[in-house]
C-alpha cells in the first residue's frame, strides 16, 4: 500500500481506482454464463456474466454488439473479450465487452433449444397455426440471398416447372450480424404487398453458426405473425432451424420449397390430354346413343306400318298403270293398221278408176315412167291396164 | 365467348375445363349442350396449352429504402 499524504475526496478516490482499474484490464479475455440479459432499446446490450462464486454487471454498446451473428440468451455460456470501467457517479464496475462469441458449439445447440422451448409453450409451432400452401400460386415471394447458389436453384425449378408464377424477391442478408433483422424486414415487406400468395424463405447449406438467424427470436416470430403462408426451406435435409417449426411448411432445401410452391405445367399438360381424350369420347358415345335411337325407331314395328302401306298403294298404282298402258298400245296399234289399211285401199281405188277410163300406166324397172324424158327406148317395159299388164320386150 | 375466356385467368380456365368435363360425362345432357360444351373445352385447352407453351418466368426484386421502409419495384433479370 502506498502511504497517504493527505485525504482524498469520493472523486479523486474513484478517480485513482478507475485509473488502476482501467489500465490493468485493459484488453481481457473473459469466460461466463450469461444472465438478466437485457437489450435496451437504444441498441445496447446489459446483461451480468457469472459462474458458481461470481458475478461482473457488463454493457456491450451499440456500435459493438451489432457484429455479433447470434443474439445472446440467458444461460448460454460466451467467451468475451473487453476492459473494465469504473462509473463514478455510481462507484461500480463494470465489463465493457467489444466482441462475444459462443464458448462452444454446444452453447449455440442449448440457446437453441431454450428458445424452442420457449416458443413451443407459447404455441408458436401448433398446428391450429399452420397456414394451407396454396396449389395455384401467382406470386411468390423469395426471402434470401440473391447472390447464392439457392436463389439460382430456386428460379431454375420455378422456370421448368410453372413458368406462369411471378417470383417476387426481397433480397436478404441470410447470415451474419444484421441478417436477422434483414429477414425480418424482408417478411413484412412482402406482406405489406397483399398480392403475394406464399413466401420462401431460403437458404443453402452450412454450419450452425451460418444458419443461425433462423434461430433468432424475430426471425420466428415475423413468420408467425406473417398473413402470407410461409414455406421455410433453409440448409439441407439434415438442418433444423426454429424457424422451420413456426413455418406452415418445412421443405428440406430450398428448391424442395420451391418443388411445393408450385405446381408442374407436365400435370397440366396430362389433365388437358385426359380432358380432350374423355370428352371426345363422351361427345362420341353421345353421338352413338343418339343415331342408336334413331335407327331403332326406323327399325320399329310401329315406324314400318305406313311404309308398308305406302309400298301396298304404290304397287296397286303401278298394276294400274300398267294395266292401262298395255290397253293404250294395243288400241293404237289397231286403229294404226285400220287407217293404214283404209289409206291404201284409198291409193288404190284412185288409180284403179284412172286405168278403168283408159289410161295406161308405164315402168320400166318396177318404176313408174311419168314423162317422156324418163323413158329409155328399148328396155324392158310394162304396160299397167286396168285388167292387167302386158310385157314389152326390146 | 372467345373474349371471355382470354380475359380470364389461369386458374378460372382450369376450374372451368374441370366443370365442362363433368358435364361432358353425364347422360342426361343434351346433344347441342354438349357440343357447345365441347367446343369450348377445346378452346380452353388450346389456351391453357399455349398458355403454359410460351410463359416466361418474371422475376420482380423488391429495392429497399430502409429509412423509409417504401419498396419500390424494378424488374430484376437473372444472368
Amino acid at each position: 500500500m502506498f502511504e497517504q499524504t493527505e485525504i482524498l475526496t469520493v472523486s479523486e478516490l474513484t478517480r485513482q481506482i478507475k485509473q488502476t482499474l482501467e489500465e490493468e484490464f485493459l484488453q481481457i479475455t473473459v469466460q461466463g454464463e450469461i444472465s438478466n440479459f437485457k437489450p435496451h432499446v437504444s441498441g445496447h446490450w446489459y446483461f451480468n456474466l457469472k459462474d458458481s462464486g461470481a458475478v461482473i454487471s457488463c454493457t456491450m454498446w451499440k456500435g459493438y454488439n451489432s457484429s455479433v451473428f447470434f443474439t445472446p440468451q440467458d444461460g448460454i455460456k460466451i467467451t468475451v473479450i473487453g476492459r473494465i470501467t469504473v462509473y463514478p457517479p455510481r462507484g461500480n464496475y463494470q465489463f465493457d465487452v467489444r466482441s462475444m462469441k459462443p464458448a462452444g458449439i454446444g452453447e449455440l445447440q442449448s440457446a437453441f433449444e431454450i428458445l424452442k422451448q420457449k416458443l413451443s409453450n407459447e404455441g408458436l409451432f401448433n398446428e391450429e397455426f399452420k397456414k394451407p400452401i396454396p396449389s395455384l400460386p401467382r406470386r411468390i415471394g423469395i426471402v434470401t440471398a440473391i447472390d447464392g447458389a439457392a436463389f439460382r436453384d430456386m428460379i431454375s425449378i420455378a422456370r421448368r416447372r410453372f413458368p406462369l408464377v411471378e417470383l417476387v424477391i426481397a433480397p436478404s442478408k441470410v447470415q451474419g450480424s444484421g441478417a436477422a433483422e434483414n429477414i425480418v424486414e424482408s417478411i413484412k415487406t412482402l406482406n405489406r404487398k397483399k398480392d403475394i400468395d406464399v413466401i420462401i424463405i431460403g437458404r443453402g447449406g452450412g454450419s450452425i453458426e451460418d444458419l443461425w438467424a433462423f434461430n433468432e427470436e424475430i426471425v420466428v416470430r415475423s413468420i408467425f405473425e406473417s398473413k402470407i403462408p410461409v414455406i421455410s426451406g433453409i440448409g439441407h435435409e439434415i438442418d433444423f432451424t426454429i424457424s422451420d417449426f413456426v413455418a406452415d411448411l418445412r421443405a428440406a432445401t430450398p428448391s424442395a420449397a420451391m418443388e411445393i410452391a408450385t405446381p408442374d405445367k407436365a400435370d397440366y399438360f396430362a389433365f388437358i390430354n385426359d380432358f380432350l381424350y374423355n370428352s371426345g369420347q363422351n361427345i362420341t358415345n353421345l353421338f352413338d346413343n343418339k343415331k342408336n335411337r334413331i335407327l331403332n325407331s326406323i327399325g320399329s314395328y310401329g315406324f314400318k306400318m305406313p311404309l308398308d302401306l305406302l309400298r301396298r298403294k304404290s304397287q296397286q298404282v303401278d298394276g294400274i298403270v300398267y294395266k292401262m298402258s298395255v290397253n293404250f298400245d294395243k288400241q293404237f296399234l289397231m286403229l294404226k293398221n285400220k287407217l293404214s289399211l283404209l289409206s291404201k285401199s284409198l291409193e288404190s281405188h284412185d288409180v284403179k278408176k284412172t286405168l278403168e277410163k283408159g289410161f295406161v300406166l308405164v315402168k320400166q324397172d318396177s318404176k313408174f315412167i311419168t314423162r317422156s324424158s324418163k323413158f329409155i327406148p328399148g328396155k324392158e317395159t310394162q304396160l299397167e291396164f286396168f285388167d292387167g299388164e302386158v310385157n314389152l320386150n326390146s | 365467348m372467345t373474349k371471355k375466356i382470354t380475359k380470364d385467368t389461369f386458374e378460372n380456365k382450369l376450374d372451368r375445363l374441370e366443370e365442362i368435363s363433368h358435364l361432358l360425362e353425364s347422360d342426361e345432357i343434351g346433344l347441342e349442350y354438349a357440343m357447345a360444351l365441347y367446343q369450348e373445352g377445346i378452346e380452353l385447352s388450346k389456351d391453357c396449352i399455349s398458355t403454359l407453351k410460351v410463359a416466361e418466368l418474371k422475376i420482380t426484386q423488391l429495392k429497399k429504402n430502409l429509412d423509409t421502409l417504401t419498396t419500390d419495384e424494378e424488374n430484376f433479370f437473372e444472368e
